[in-house]
């Protein structure tokens, strides 16, 4: 499902580039979670920001930290996918990542389809087998725990819990018989 | 007139550390003074000027009166009038400035954002903050002829946003923000106030058992530092702002009550220590924020 914000702006007659303050992202994830009634589980949510050049932290913590909790504990998860972000969003969001995994020792990230500052698509703070991971799997589509330990220098047994992270963290997909794709 | 009753203001609205000699003298003006002597000022900036603006405020509050303000020099009297100073009845004076002698409000002049109150509702909050940041978008080129740099306008609307959401959510009072460029000698700075007068930081985390300090200006360390919040699991947004000074390696100051915190990222070199603190300040309600760049 692709949720363009520059057009729920419109809805709510406010004007963009900056979606800001806690109000409006509250108003903002009530909107979309009830657009998002007619997703499917384990879906992708693309969240579209064009033309939106500033988001506050408080408009993340109200929309983008929801919908990545919710993403994890909803009755059908599904994933999240960010487009078109200005680099001050990007900025943004990170340090809103960083100073909540700082906090918590608990790791917070998301795919994005265009590449970060960080020259991987994702904004987060991801350990490096963690980021091979991803980028072998956006690169190759699809592949099991085997190919990627191959092309890692790793078993799959090795590979196995990092794996297994970015699924629960809902960073890449799995099918029943353990392909992994991604997002 | 009676004299007792005027005090001679000193010559401290220089910058945040100066001021606190005004605010030292504060409780003689709420309790003693009727009348303010401004002769001596030879510069005032934005946070000095707020914050008499809040002087002005809790005077009223505390007294039912407003405070007068005399002999004001001319240049002075421009200034305050140019940033509506006087717009918002906080204070009386029966010196008024010709109208040719005013500051003109050209697009040239637009280097200020002019003193705006931050209402303490929610909604009625948002939408000036709204009108904050579009004449700030409007006016940035000038306020940030001297640091315009990449994403430095959006680092300003974030700021802007934070510190103006955190009156009406933590300080059960309304606020003001002021903005402005100016020089001093060969530095040339852009300043960011935003300051209430309302609870403080300590009090507003008075029932948030999870925080524990041992000082207000450790509170505001943590506040900056880490993501707490006295409403909800988790607060960015101090944080944030903190995040970016550092970025755009400027000054952070933040007083409370009794207390600051100071970040000087600007004087940053390998393993210098950035943030200073100091408690056991005179009290003045509230919390002010000052940001600043200078170049």
């Amino acid at each position: 499902m692709i949720i363009n914000l520059t057009k729920i702006s419109a809805e709510m007659k406010i004007t963009v580039p900056d979606l800001i303050t806690r109000q409006m992202g509250r108003a903002f994830f009530e909107r979309i979670q009830d657009k998002m009634k007619a997703m499917h589980e384990d879906e992708t949510l693309l969240l579209d920001f064009e033309k939106v050049s500033v988001v506050d932290s408080s408009f993340i913590d109200e929309l983008i930290i929801k919908l990545i909790r919710l993403s994890k504990i909803s009755p059908s998860p599904f994933f999240i996918k960010l487009k078109n972000i200005s680099e001050a969003v990007e900025i943004n969001i990170d340090l809103v990542f960083d100073s909540y995994s700082s906090y918590n020792k608990d790791k917070m990230a998301v795919i994005t389809e265009g590449i970060c500052r960080n020259h991987a698509y994702f904004i987060g703070h991801l350990d490096e087998k963690e980021r091979d991971i991803l980028d072998y799997l956006r690169i190759n589509k699809t592949a099991t725990a085997d190919e990627i330990g191959k092309f890692m220098g790793t078993s799959a047994r090795e590979l196995h819990r990092a794996l297994e992270e970015l699924y629960s963290m809902r960073l890449i997909r799995k099918s029943i018989q353990s392909q992994y794709f991604p997002v | 007139m009676d004299r007792s009753t005027v005090i001679l203001l000193p010559d401290k609205f220089r910058d945040p550390n100066y001021f606190e000699e005004i605010i030292d003298i504060k409780d003689d003006v709420l309790t003693g003074a009727r009348t303010l002597d401004l002769s001596k000022i030879a510069f005032i900036e934005p946070y000095s000027m707020i914050s008499l603006l809040l002087l002005g405020k809790l005077y009223l509050k505390n007294r039912g009166d407003r405070l007068k303000l005399i002999n004001i020099p001319i240049p002075i009297h421009q200034y305050l009038d140019r940033m509506d100073f006087f717009g918002n009845g906080l204070f009386v004076t029966d010196e008024m400035l010709s109208e040719k002698m005013l500051y003109k409000r050209s697009a040239f002049s637009k280097s200020v954002i002019e003193i705006t109150e931050i209402p303490n509702k929610e909604r009625e909050s948002i939408k000036v903050i709204r009108e904050i940041i579009a004449l700030f978008r409007k006016r940035s080129s000038n306020i940030l002829k001297y640091r315009m740099t990449d994403n430095i306008i959006e680092y300003f609307v974030t700021v802007i946003s934070e510190l103006c959401q955190n009156i009406y959510e933590h300080s059960l009072d309304s606020g003001f923000l002021a903005m402005q460029t100016y020089s001093m000698g060969k530095e040339n700075i852009v300043r960011l106030v935003i300051s209430d007068s309302g609870i403080g930081i300590r009090k507003s985390f008075e029932n948030t058992a999870s925080v524990s300090y041992d000082s207000t200006a450790d509170l505001i360390e943590k506040a900056i530092t880490m993501p707490i919040s006295s409403k909800r699991e988790f607060g960015y947004g101090l944080c944030q702002v903190n995040s970016i000074v550092k970025m755009l390696n400027g000054i952070l100051f933040i007083r409370s009550e009794d207390a600051y915190v100071t970040t000087l990222y600007h004087k940053k070199t390998q393993g210098s220590a950035v943030m200073f603190s100091k408690n056991e300040l005179s009290r003045f309600s509230g919390t002010q924020v000052s940001i600043t760049l200078s170049s």
